[in-house]
């Protein structure tokens, strides 16, 4: 249709030189000059008509067509606005969420890191920590010896990458006057150049920077935008952080929000050694940083493999050097019976962390929309079917009149490519918005902005439904020859048993999707409801937390200042009591660890696990927290440094390892036995974590008797609206030191829902995603009802005229429904028993076959599919018999 | 109806017959569309009166469906003039188109003059 060898000019000249030879030769038979142009011209005919015609068989031609049908089309499709409005908000609901969803997963699980050569990176991992360390993840974490023993070697691995967070989550800053808090990460000086990361202003650090521990800083593009407008003089502007100054010597790529889980880094600097910079934060460990610390292995590493060498050739080449460095500041060698850690490198593409946080979850909601896009689909072809099969007659009457099977089929792709256009756009406007709110939900920090991998699904998704809806209702179309419209009546050409049976198959599938998805979202949200209805085992009303990260130079300055600030906080107007601690509480985070009682291991002790979550607080904790002292007491203002050592321990912790006798008088320490404790109290069990973790073992430490402090959180109890205590705290804060930040404020109610985050945004989106599910079915079948009802005026005319009651034919059309529902919902039963399986590990509360679920999910079904018949019922039970019979 | 059914008859016929008389006149050699148009209205002692127009796109027709093939070249009184040939795919259609043609002819003649024909027969 496209190809062309001649253009229209050269048929012209042919045409041109017709015309001349005739003339030639009718003046070769006398005919005198003007005249023989002048008749050569008439005996042509029209010259401009043969030129139309061999134009019209060109391209322009296809491109007119193609105009007519676009205009025919969407006249046909304004002559029935219910149809379009309906079809085209089906499609945008259901590609739009999966537009969403995908984006998100896309952005999460699936886009690379914006680095150079991202497949040659590579996160090393270790079989397990030796033992006697302590981690922030068993796998993915090692101490600074190793690293700085494999970043020496010159073999697999160049450069060997080394990062780590300056805090659990933000740390104090300030340039200019006002403190704030940001998320930092101190990094090796390859850390730009070996993961490439480009510096539109300013320059990232170099090995000799991370050698000297250079006072740098590079801020992220978002942290330039959001704190510093893009101000290009940022650079050479001093930082403090945790009130040691920084230059800002470099801004980082715009995209490029660090390579920590979940959030964004907004600035980085050279690793450093000294006190008040030390990794995640912490306090230094008998006296040792993280630098000189071979028992805590805190540290992340990425290498980059260098050119023409596989992961399996480094990993020979640094194996032997990790082994040896495991066990630095650990006696030099594994302890008998130890089997010692085994490196391993995994694919840096993506964001670590992530798909253990959001993997799961989203991989079930992609599949929930994935239903929920069949489900839309498969509304709108029946839609159209049933359309198109009105239309026989229409179609019929334009065959007879020549229209070609060809240009039928053009016809009805283009209207298809109208419908799918149309919602495809609204579509994208859709997913935009709910892919913001997912983030916002999720607390996802990275951009989740759909991109072009995005973009290309979509139009994948948009094209099988343009084809789809284009071919499907063809088949009907052309059943209806040309004599069809002549010899039949509109009553009855459209009923067709094999027709019928095939949408009566598409919506007893959409019941059993929609059974699917309304199980997996009861589900869900079942277990949302447990979760937000779990008791704490503490009265979180009135409670507000805040973190403090004073600078400490010495254990007693520490000390002091805990002290001062807590006497400080009690004075201010509506507080009731302060209590201080050294793991927030609800933040997800614990201390966990083997414990001694009464000089015995607890492992050895219970057989079982002897891990104990532990914690270090302040006086008046528990009373604070509202959490029941059993026996004993809480902690109070006379246990100081100098009074006997004294702990407290939960009811857990007495069940399992002081089976049978009273806990109290008891000791109790760390697993190492270089500190011994009292045990004062029992408290009553409570949440520390999170809101979904079982009872455990659990036992605190006074603050101001152990040999190390720290960066604190302050939980305050107080009357009131438990935020409007704030800007006092801030002040009384700032009072001691006018560096210090109050570091993330919010209510404790407000922590502990953080940990559930993720259920929360997984529940609604489910519930979501179960409700449209059930309206998309609902229109379905009401539709599908609707059709066959009016297809069917003229028999139930009939029917009613020989005697057949209104209750009786109200029946009819119900049964119809019934039978599609109870079909749907065998099906569908089964199936979502695989699902709830499948949803396990995200199940609080609530078993994968809870019947409370299943029947809800079931009587869903039936009433969606129940309402939706009774507008059709009536409608046929109110068909007049004699009107009916007339339309014949 | 049945006015389209007979426009579309007219068609087919007027199509068919052209591309034959088209097919026809080149085979004794290369010629221009004016001279097609003059051969054929010679040879049916002008009965036959081509449009000019429809003469045009027939060939055309015939060039895509590489039936003939065309050539600017110049005509014996020195005008610039497209020249058609017959390719051998034309050759081919020719001789099929003539004996459909002829079997065509010899039917109707049957059921119009019975006697003729059979006086055919006998010849």
């Amino acid at each position: 249709m496209f190809k062309r060898k001649r253009s229209a000019e050269d048929f012209k000249a042919e045409i041109e030189a017709h015309l001349a030879l005739e003339a030639d030769e009718l003046r070769e038979e006398g005919v005198d000059s003007d005249d023989a142009q002048w008749k050569a011209r008439r005996e042509f005919g029209n010259v401009r008509l043969a030129q139309e015609r061999f134009y019209l068989k060109g391209r322009w031609a296809a491109l007119d067509k193609l105009m007519r049908d676009l205009r025919f089309g969407l006249r046909s499709l304004r002559q029935s606005p219910g149809f379009a409005a309906t079809a085209i908000l089906t499609l945008a609901l259901g590609i739009g969420a999966n537009t969403a969803v995908f984006s998100v997963m896309n952005a999460v699980l699936l886009r690379q890191l914006p680095v150079t050569d991202p497949q040659r990176l590579v996160y090393l991992r270790t079989s397990n920590p030796p033992r006697g360390t302590g981690t922030i993840d068993s796998n993915e974490t090692f101490s600074y010896p190793v690293y700085d023993a494999l970043r020496k070697q010159n073999g697999g691995l160049s450069p060997v990458i080394a990062f780590v967070p300056l805090s659990g989550s933000k740390v104090a800053v300030r340039v200019g006057a006002e403190p704030e808090e940001a998320e930092g990460d101190m990094v090796s000086g390859t850390f730009f150049s070996g993961l490439g990361v480009s510096l539109p202003l300013g320059r990232g650090f170099s090995e000799d920077d991370e050698t000297k521990s250079a006072p740098l800083a590079v801020i992220s593009y978002n942290y330039w935008t959001r704190r510093f407008t893009r101000d290009p003089d940022v650079l050479g502007k001093t930082m403090y952080v945790n009130g040691v100054p920084m230059t800002i010597v470099g801004v980082a790529g715009a995209g490029f929000e660090g390579v920590e889980a979940g959030g964004s880094t907004d600035f980085w600097i050279p690793l450093q050694n000294r006190r008040e910079l030390n990794a995640w934060g912490n306090p230094p460990d008998d006296g040792k940083l993280y630098m000189a610390d071979g028992t805590w292995w805190c540290l992340r590493l990425i290498g980059r493999l260098t050119p023409g060498t596989s992961r399996t050739q480094a990993l020979a080449q640094l194996q032997p050097l990790f082994q040896t460095a495991a066990y630095i500041g650990l006696g030099g060698k594994p302890m008998p019976g130890e089997k010692p850690p085994v490196l391993s490198l995994a694919d840096a593409k993506s964001f670590p962390g992530y798909d253990a946080m959001f993997g799961n979850p989203l991989r079930i909601l992609m599949a929930m929309v994935g239903l929920v896009l069949l489900i839309a689909l498969a509304n709108v072809a029946m839609l159209l079917m049933a359309r198109n099969a009105a239309r026989q007659r229409e179609f019929s009457v334009r065959q007879a009149l020549g229209a070609g099977r060809g240009e039928l089929l053009r016809q009805l792709l283009v209207e298809s490519l109208i419908l799918v256009t149309a919602g495809g756009a609204l579509a994208w406007g859709f997913a935009l918005m709910v892919t913001r709110l997912l983030g916002r939900w999720a607390r996802i920090e990275s951009s989740l902005a759909p991109d072009r991998t995005v973009m290309l699904f979509t139009l994948g998704v948009l094209v099988i439904a343009a084809l789809l809806f284009g071919l499907a209702p063809l088949r009907v179309a052309l059943a209806g020859k040309a004599e069809l419209a002549l010899k039949t009546s509109a009553a009855t050409s459209n009923t067709n048993a094999g027709k019928s049976r095939m949408r009566r198959l598409i919506v007893a599938l959409q019941m059993t999707m929609c059974v699917v998805l309304l199980v997996g979202a009861g589900l869900l949200l079942r277990t949302l409801r447990n979760l937000e209805m779990t008791p704490l085992g503490m009265d979180v009303n009135g409670l507000v937390v805040f973190g403090v990260k004073p600078n400490i130079p010495s254990l007693e300055v520490g000390r002091a200042f805990y002290v001062n600030l807590t006497n400080k906080l009690r004075m201010l107007p509506g507080v009731e009591s302060v209590a201080l601690m050294e793991e927030r509480i609800g933040s997800g985070w614990s201390d966990n660890s083997a414990m001694m009682v009464d000089g015995r291991l607890t492992d050895v002790i219970g057989g079982g696990s002897g891990t104990v979550r532990s914690n270090v607080v302040g006086p008046d904790f528990f009373r604070t927290l509202g959490v029941p002292v059993l026996s004993g007491r809480d902690f109070a203002d006379s246990d100081t440094a100098s009074s006997p050592h004294v702990g407290i321990i939960n009811e857990e912790f007495a069940k399992r390892f002081l089976p049978g006798v009273n806990p109290l008088g008891h000791t109790t320490g760390p697993d190492n036995g270089t500190y011994t404790m009292t045990i004062v109290g029992v408290v009553k069990n409570h949440k520390y974590r999170s809101i979904d973790e079982e009872p455990i073992p659990m036992a605190w430490y006074e603050y101001a008797q152990i040999p190390m402090v720290g960066p604190m959180d302050v939980e305050m109890r107080v009357h009131g609206d438990p935020l409007a205590i704030l800007p006092a705290a801030r002040k009384a804060v700032q009072q001691i030191d006018p560096n210090l930040p109050l570091i993330r404020p919010m209510t404790q109610r407000a922590q502990f829902e953080t940990t559930i985050a993720t259920q929360i945004m997984f529940a609604r989106l489910a519930g979501f995603f179960g409700f449209l599910a059930v309206v998309l079915v609902a229109t379905g079948l009401y539709g599908t009802l609707a059709y066959r009802v009016s297809m069917r005026t003229a028999e139930i005319g009939v029917r009613m005229a020989v005697g057949a009651r209104r209750g009786q034919v109200v029946w009819m059309i119900l049964k119809d429904s019934l039978v599609l529902t109870v079909a749907g919902v065998a099906m569908g039963v089964p199936l979502a028993m695989l699902v709830g399986r499948a949803l396990t590990s995200s199940l609080y509360g609530v078993k994968p076959l809870d019947a409370v679920t299943y029947l809800l999910a079931m009587a869903g079904v039936a009433a969606v599919a129940l309402a939706a018949s009774a507008i059709p019922a009536r409608r046929a039970a109110s068909v007049d018999p004699m009107r009916a019979l007339r339309t014949e | 109806m049945a006015t389209q059914e007979k426009y579309d008859d007219r068609i087919a016929l007027l199509q068919g017959t052209l591309d034959l008389l088209i097919l026809k006149t080149l085979v004794p050699g290369p010629c221009h569309g004016q001279g097609v148009a003059r051969t054929i209205q010679r040879r049916s002692e002008d009965v036959f009166l081509v449009d000019h127009g429809s003469l045009y796109v027939a060939l055309q027709r015939l060039e895509d469906k590489k039936w003939i093939r065309a050539k600017w070249g110049v005509s014996e009184n020195n005008r610039k003039a497209r020249f058609y040939s017959l390719t051998p795919q034309g050759r081919e259609q020719l001789m099929e188109k003539t004996s459909e043609w002829q079997r065509l002819t010899r039917a109707m003649g049957l059921i119009l003059e019975p006697g003729s024909a059979l006086k055919g027969e006998e010849a």
